[in-house]
């Protein structure tokens, strides 16, 4: 405890230490795109608020809710697929391959050349960050097959216990209930912090830092409270991934109810074990289904969702809305008018989401006529709906500096120290730019927060008739939800109408 | 199902005309032969920000305070410059988006390109 205590206080300092110089915070590497012009944020916005009323149209004769019947399909029927997706190669490959590049990562930002060609900033910032986040939402979770530091615990285990110590790392101290998600919430704000203020942030060397004190967080918290526990509840990139993984049209789902019994996350017992990958690495083969399935369903399913779960959803939107408001001249007028600092900023930005989120929350609860479970129940439950607005802005914020950026990995790959290496061949890759043109990316950032917008009011009305079984309440509770969302989303669109500044 | 298809049929329309309502005209005319001085004096470039539309030919004539290595993203253009002697650098602009200039000797930033689609 006491450790932890004057690492919060190490940490904590170097915050305002830090700040001291916000001149050049932002990013890694220069993005290419032209605001979107006014006309077509006028465009969008608009969309927004027209095309809401298709989900409203499609659910007003629905009586009851239908989470769990979505079409799927399961891949594990497929024969071959079956085999290339199970074999030992493929997953075990896969986790030495992550474990691999985590080292890579933190020698060559330890060792490696550090300013210039190091293959650290890239690979974390891009590559991993941006590319897994996509690969997360659009394909499907693979974070708890690959995540290194679970793959590094349990090989440490597994060598104890052939060792002989039996009871492996786990020291098993109860985790207290009260506490929920809270410690993924407040490292993902650290992460946020990290990401868009700290001015250090892409120094290879400071990126092997954090990664290093982070395997130390990691590792205690998952000897300290056990691995499941601490993978789910406090390993935030586990949450962060499995949140994406919500709104991804694969899902991975125990058939047996046995299996299930003692889990403390999942419905198992209905049969309702979806992408509860305790469970799933629990299960014989016969049992596991890997599931085609539309993609955000995921997000509408009932679940428990532990305190601080719609905290870390708020955090993730406001964390991305954050990352794009600072390069607006309005960010700018504020740190110059006001004592409001970047590292200000990235508190209470969320907390103003959080506050909105809340009382709109509250307001819809009311119109609907109240609804078992009060408050809290309806401020977790409808949390999940914003995801989508989250992930299309992300997307449309990042895609062209992915695609971009992204390119430079093929060199560095061969030269990951920055000590004139050319393991593939590949160093001299230059990265072309212009693939997209800046007409193709203003439509297509546009048309993914929108469609982000009409997902997120289609999943609010689906969970609110969930929560108020009635059709014609479910109906007026979504009015004010309909504002918030259209809120968010206008939000969105005008930071990409915004004029760049530094 | 006839009131989503109709539902949907209307703001079809509806986004259907705004869009061409709303919708400018594109830079008329045809790809132009466009020319900029650009100073460089104490680390600072006048103009900081060059706008051009895709297509035009752009010539550049940099003149400098004291030696730099001009370099300007997307295009990949790098040219040392020594004070006292403009140089003059020639494009086509045919990669849309916003470039940054910078020194890439100082590795500081001068200013952008902004390259406008048609």
């Amino acid at each position: 405890m006491k450790t932890r205590r004057v690492a919060a206080a190490a940490l904590v300092f170097s915050l305002f230490l830090a700040d001291a110089h916000p001149a050049l915070a932002h990013g890694f590497g220069p993005t290419y795109d032209i605001p979107i012009p006014l006309w077509l944020y006028l465009y969008g916005a608009a969309a927004a608020v027209v095309l809401a009323f298709i989900p409203l149209a499609l659910f007003s004769r629905k009586e009851r809710d239908a989470a769990y019947r979505y079409p799927r399909f399961d891949l594990f029927r497929v024969r071959p697929l079956r085999t290339l997706l199970t074999s030992r190669l493929l997953t075990g490959g896969l986790r030495l391959l992550s474990v691999a590049l985590f080292f890579v990562v933190v020698i060559a930002g330890l060792v490696g050349l550090q300013s210039g060609f190091n293959i650290a900033p890239t690979f974390v910032w891009v590559t991993w960050l941006v590319g897994l986040s996509f690969f997360t939402a659009l394909v499907g979770n693979l974070w708890p097959l690959v995540n290194p530091w679970k793959v590094i615990f349990d090989s440490a285990e597994g060598l104890l216990r052939r060792l002989g110590l039996r009871d492996g790392l786990e020291l098993g101290a109860p985790y207290p209930e009260a506490l929920g998600i809270w410690p993924a919430v407040g490292l993902y704000l650290v992460f946020v912090w990290t990401e868009n203020v700290f001015s250090g942030s892409y120094a290879p060397r400071n990126i092997a830092l954090f990664a290093l004190a982070y395997t130390l967080i990691t590792l205690y918290g998952m000897a300290f409270f056990g691995k499941e526990t601490w993978l789910r509840l406090g390993e935030v990139f586990s949450v962060f991934f499995g949140l994406l993984g919500r709104f991804a049209p694969t899902e991975v789902r125990v058939k047996d109810p046995d299996v299930c019994l003692g889990c403390d996350y999942c419905d198992g017992e209905a049969g309702r074990c979806v992408n509860c990958y305790e469970c799933f690495a629990r299960a014989t083969a016969a049992e596991r289904e890997l599931n085609l399935r539309p993609p955000a369903v995921g997000l509408a399913l009932p679940e428990r969702v532990p305190p601080g779960g719609a905290a870390f959803v708020i955090v993730v939107l406001a964390g991305v809305t954050f990352d794009g408001l600072l390069q607006t001249p309005l960010w700018l007028e504020i740190v110059r008018l006001t004592p409001i600092t970047q590292t200000l900023g990235a508190i209470l930005l969320p907390l103003l989401f959080f506050g909105i989120y809340l009382g709109f929350v509250e307001l819809s609860r009311i119109l609907g006529g109240g609804g078992e479970g009060g408050f809290r129940r309806f401020a977790a439950a409808y949390a999940f709906s914003l995801v989508p607005i989250a992930i299309a802005y992300q997307m449309a914020h990042y895609y062209t500096y992915l695609l971009i950026q992204g390119q430079m990995i093929i060199s560095l790959v061969s030269d990951p120290l920055g000590w004139g290496w050319d393991l593939f061949g590949t160093a001299d890759f230059e990265p072309r730019y212009g693939i997209v043109g800046a007409g193709v990316v203003w439509y297509s950032q546009v048309a993914l927060i929108v469609v982000g917008h009409v997902l997120a009011v289609y999943l609010a009305h689906s969970i609110s008739l969930r929560l108020l079984r009635d059709p014609v309440r479910a109906f007026r509770s979504q009015l004010p939800m309909l504002v918030l969302m259209v809120l968010y989303t206008i939000t969105s669109l005008w930071i990409l109408a915004q004029p760049i500044v530094k | 199902m006839a009131r989503i298809v109709i539902l949907i049929a209307v703001i079809v329309l509806i986004l259907g005309g705004l869009f061409f309502v709303l919708r400018p005209d594109t830079p008329s005319g045809a790809p132009r032969d466009r020319s900029f001085d650009l100073n460089i004096e104490g680390g600072e470039m006048r103009p900081a920000e060059i706008s051009v539309n895709e297509g035009d030919r752009v010539m550049l004539r940099v003149s400098t305070d004291k030696p730099i290595k001009f370099r300007m993203h997307g295009y990949d253009i790098e040219r040392e410059v020594e004070p006292g002697r403009a140089a003059k650098l020639h494009f086509e602009a045919d990669i849309t988006g916003r470039f940054e200039i910078e020194d890439h000797e100082s590795e500081t930033e001068l200013g952008v390109l902004q390259v406008r689609p048609r």
